[in-house]
């Protein structure tokens, strides 16, 4: 499972496809107050990362890839900061 | 050459024609959203047809046309002029390219900056709809510039990029495209809308995202053509190529309208302060030299000049005259290499295809008599049959011959429809403003006439427009309307082609004329003298004459009236002038309809039969020995009051004289340009239409021999090539 609910903590790991979009809204909608923690993510989909930038919640990094890392990760920062 | 290549050739010309037409229309004024939709499929369409032939430089220049035409279609605005006179500048360099092309075969290599020019000139930025505030400062790229003050002044272009709602369905990841982008360095992140979080739709992008890049503009856009309606670009190092603002460009617009409305309906007073507006936007716009350019249109002596030069100049401003694809002198080998392929009217393929049907039940109908069993042949019965045949076989043979001719037949609209950009961009380069009238362009002649008569034509038209029409303060002066006209026309006549250059300016001074004949010792002072004006006025095709005072780069480069009428004269043409003083010049080009079937007379000499050109010959004649008369070394006779020299065709051609002493000599009398020469045969044949083939091979080069023929026999008939041979 790449989405996962553990100890009240959603967290994302190895490869996400854009299918886990859903499941990542389902989650967060479930759990109003879950952090996100995507330090073992490697890859995530725009779908994902759409999810992740509209939930606004506490992000625990860095993720693990280095896409994510160096470009979307302070991307994220960046937007919750402007808003 | 590509087999792809020739078809790119083809078609891109009458793609360019199309694209030519609608701007002229436009050109003219009016809103006419039929032209833009016409002039937007031509440029779609070569986009097209340069990503089959892998010309990737003029894909990308006409995708960034397109791309502003697409959206000028779909708004209620008209044409801007500065957009008209972009989009001139564009097509002309694709005429360009294809006559490159044409010379090498293959798509030109070097064509990446003149591909670059246009589209920093067809910028999102210099051509959105200028007069909306909102696009000339992007509320995106404030943001960004907020969020990034040090690498924003840094990056070369930033763009916004906005994939599709359905992005993911499409199985894209608009994230990845993005970072992947040429020069990326940093990207933000932003949702489009702003939905609560339980109402969120995951499968839906609302995903903007803005990047920072390193890269050119231009090459940003050609990573995302093939979804540019979703990027916004901007070229962050952009005023340098283009110092022109929307609003400027817009304002400057208004003025150029202005300005032609006036033309038409003469209200004075607001050249000039169209003029004043355009300095102040020029001057704001950091052009002191165009906006002094401006100023100075305005002292003109009269309105119309004033008018004319005023919006001359604002033109130039916008064009950028220094733009690497304003080039006025089209690559000159190019221009002589000749199309290898032409676009045939299905019919005329049907019809050939018809004939051959009809041949073949000829060919039946002469096996079934020669099949007949030999017992029952009556000798007389068959020969009734043949004849039959035989007229039924000339009919048809007829027929193949012009049907084959009909193939090789092109309107002359494909070397007239050079001529407007032509004349515009020469007269613009000389500040004579000419109305340039074309008729006649669906006149046909062969192929091989039509595409050798573009260098002769070219030639004319800028003597026209250089020495033949006058200034227009000149022109004022004495009374005419300050826009020059020059026609351009063509009509068939009988078997001939008629093509006319007529302008309206001041004549051929046959005074200057003969002045400049005596100075380069072309004829004496007495010869000049006995002169009618029109022999005098057909010196000017004499090699080595030029009237030009001041050596122009457009005229006078070298190659004078004697190199067109030498060009006409290869097509077995002829090229003449009639001159009024003060009313203007008609150069008239009367050419062969084809230059395939050609009427020949035979003559025999020496025991060989050779072919003349019928249209050299004046007439025959059978004279006794003792009229012709020796003088010195050479021989005269005196025939209809002329004295014309006797020349013998077998000494010419290097043959040994004949045996044959008749008490009467045979002549054919051939004009020889302007010159009668007789020349003496064996005897006199019959006169024939052949189908002229060229030499070929090692006997390419060979001089005095125009062509082969096969005769009836099966023997070759050589026709002699009568210029060359009593040059």
């Amino acid at each position: 499972m790449t989405v996962a609910l553990e100890n009240g903590i959603v967290v994302l790991s190895g490869d996400c496809p854009a299918g886990d979009a859903e499941e990542l809204l389902q989650h967060l909608l479930a759990e109003p107050a879950a952090a996100i923690d995507w330090q073992r993510c490697d890859t995530a989909h725009s779908a994902v990362i759409q999810v992740l930038l509209a939930a606004r919640r506490q992000i625990s990094g860095p993720p693990g890839g280095e896409f994510l890392r160096s470009w979307v990760e302070p991307a994220i920062t960046r937007a919750r900061s402007s808003i | 050459m590509d087999e792809f290549v020739e078809q790119f050739l083809v078609e891109a010309r009458e793609l360019v024609e199309q694209a030519t037409v609608a701007l002229d229309a436009l050109d003219r004024g009016g809103e006419k959203p039929r032209e833009i939709d016409s002039l937007f499929r031509a440029v779609h369409t070569l986009k097209g047809a340069a990503g089959i032939v892998e010309f990737d430089a003029m894909g990308r220049a006409m995708h960034a046309v397109e791309d502003v035409l697409s959206r000028l279609r779909t708004s209620p605005e008209s044409m801007p002029p500065t957009l008209v006179v972009d989009s001139y500048a564009s097509i002309d360099q694709v005429t360009r390219w294809l006559d490159e092309m044409q010379a090498s075969g293959e798509p030109p290599k070097n064509a990446d900056a003149a591909a670059d020019a246009i589209i920093r000139r067809f910028d999102r930025s210099s051509h959105g709809s200028g007069t909306e505030p909102s696009q000339v400062a992007d509320p995106w790229l404030d943001r960004l510039r907020k969020a990034h003050p040090v690498r924003f002044v840094e990056s070369v272009c930033a763009f916004l990029y906005c994939p599709a709602q359905d992005a993911f369905f499409a199985g894209e990841d608009p994230l990845a495209v993005a970072a992947a982008a040429p020069g990326a360095k940093t990207m933000d992140l932003w949702l489009a809308n702003d939905v609560a979080f339980d109402e969120f739709d995951p499968f839906s992008c609302a995903l903007q995202i803005v990047v920072l890049s390193d890269a050119q503009a231009s090459e940003t856009r050609n990573f995302f053509r093939d979804q540019i309606d979703r990027v916004e670009i901007i070229d962050l190092k952009g005023p340098a190529s283009s110092p022109l603002s929307p609003t400027a460009r817009a304002v400057l617009d208004a003025q150029l309208k202005m300005l032609a409305f006036d033309a038409q309906h003469g209200d004075e007073g607001r050249v000039e302060a169209a003029a004043r507006v355009a300095v102040n936007v020029l001057r704001i716009a950091g052009l002191q030299e165009n906006a002094s350019a401006v100023e100075t249109a305005l002292a003109a002596p009269s309105v119309d000049r004033r008018r004319e030069g005023v919006m001359g100049r604002i033109r130039d401003a916008v064009v950028q005259r220094d733009d690497v694809i304003i080039q006025h002198e089209p690559a000159p080998q190019a221009a002589v290499a000749a199309t290898r392929s032409l676009r045939v009217d299905m019919d005329r393929i049907d019809a050939l295809v018809n004939l051959t049907g009809e041949l073949t039940v000829v060919k039946n109908a002469i096996g079934h008599i020669t099949g007949s069993p030999p017992d029952q042949v009556d000798a007389n019965a068959i020969r009734v049959d043949l004849r039959k045949q035989h007229d039924l076989l000339e009919r048809l043979v007829q027929q193949l011959q012009s049907a084959v001719l009909q193939v090789r037949v092109l309107p002359l609209r494909h070397v007239f429809q050079r001529f407007p950009r032509l004349v515009r961009e020469i007269s613009a380069t000389l500040g004579k403003p000419v109305a340039f009238v074309m008729e006649g362009e669906a006149v046909e002649a062969d192929a091989t006439v039509v595409e050798s008569l573009f260098e002769p034509l070219l030639h004319l038209v800028r003597n026209a427009i250089g020495h033949g029409v006058e200034h227009a303060v000149d022109r004022s002066v004495v009374g005419k309307p300050a826009t020059a006209r020059i026609t351009l026309r063509a009509h068939r006549q009988l078997q001939n082609v008629v093509v006319e250059i007529e302008d309206d300016g001041k004549g051929i001074d046959i005074e200057r004329v003969r002045q400049t004949a005596a100075a380069r010792q072309l004829a004496s002072t007495d010869e000049l003298a006995r002169m009618t004006e029109a022999d005098v006025v057909a010196l000017i095709f004499a090699p080595g004459f030029s009237t030009a005072a001041e050596v122009t780069g457009l005229s006078g480069r070298g190659v004078g009236m004697d190199a067109v009428k030498n060009a006409v004269e290869r097509m077995g043409g002829t090229v003449t002038v009639e001159t009024r003083a003060g009313r203007g010049t008609i150069f008239r080009l009367v050419l062969p309809f084809s230059v395939m079937m050609t009427r020949v007379m035979t003559a025999e000499v020496s025991g060989q039969v050779f072919g003349v050109p019928l249209e050299a010959v004046v007439e025959t004649a059978s004279v006794a020995r003792g009229a012709i008369s020796t003088i010195g070394a050479g021989r005269a006779i005196v025939l209809r009051n002329r004295t014309l020299p006797v020349l013998t065709l077998a000494a010419e051609l290097g043959l040994p004289a004949s045996f044959e002493t008749a008490s009467e000599a045979r002549l054919i009398v051939i004009a020889n340009s302007d010159q009668l020469v007789a020349v003496e045969v064996d005897r006199l044949g019959e006169r024939m239409d052949v189908m002229l083939k060229p030499l070929e091979g090692l006997l390419q080069g060979m001089t005095g021999v125009a062509g082969t023929t096969l005769l009836g026999d099966g023997r070759v008939l050589l026709v002699l090539d009568v210029q060359g041979l009593f040059a």
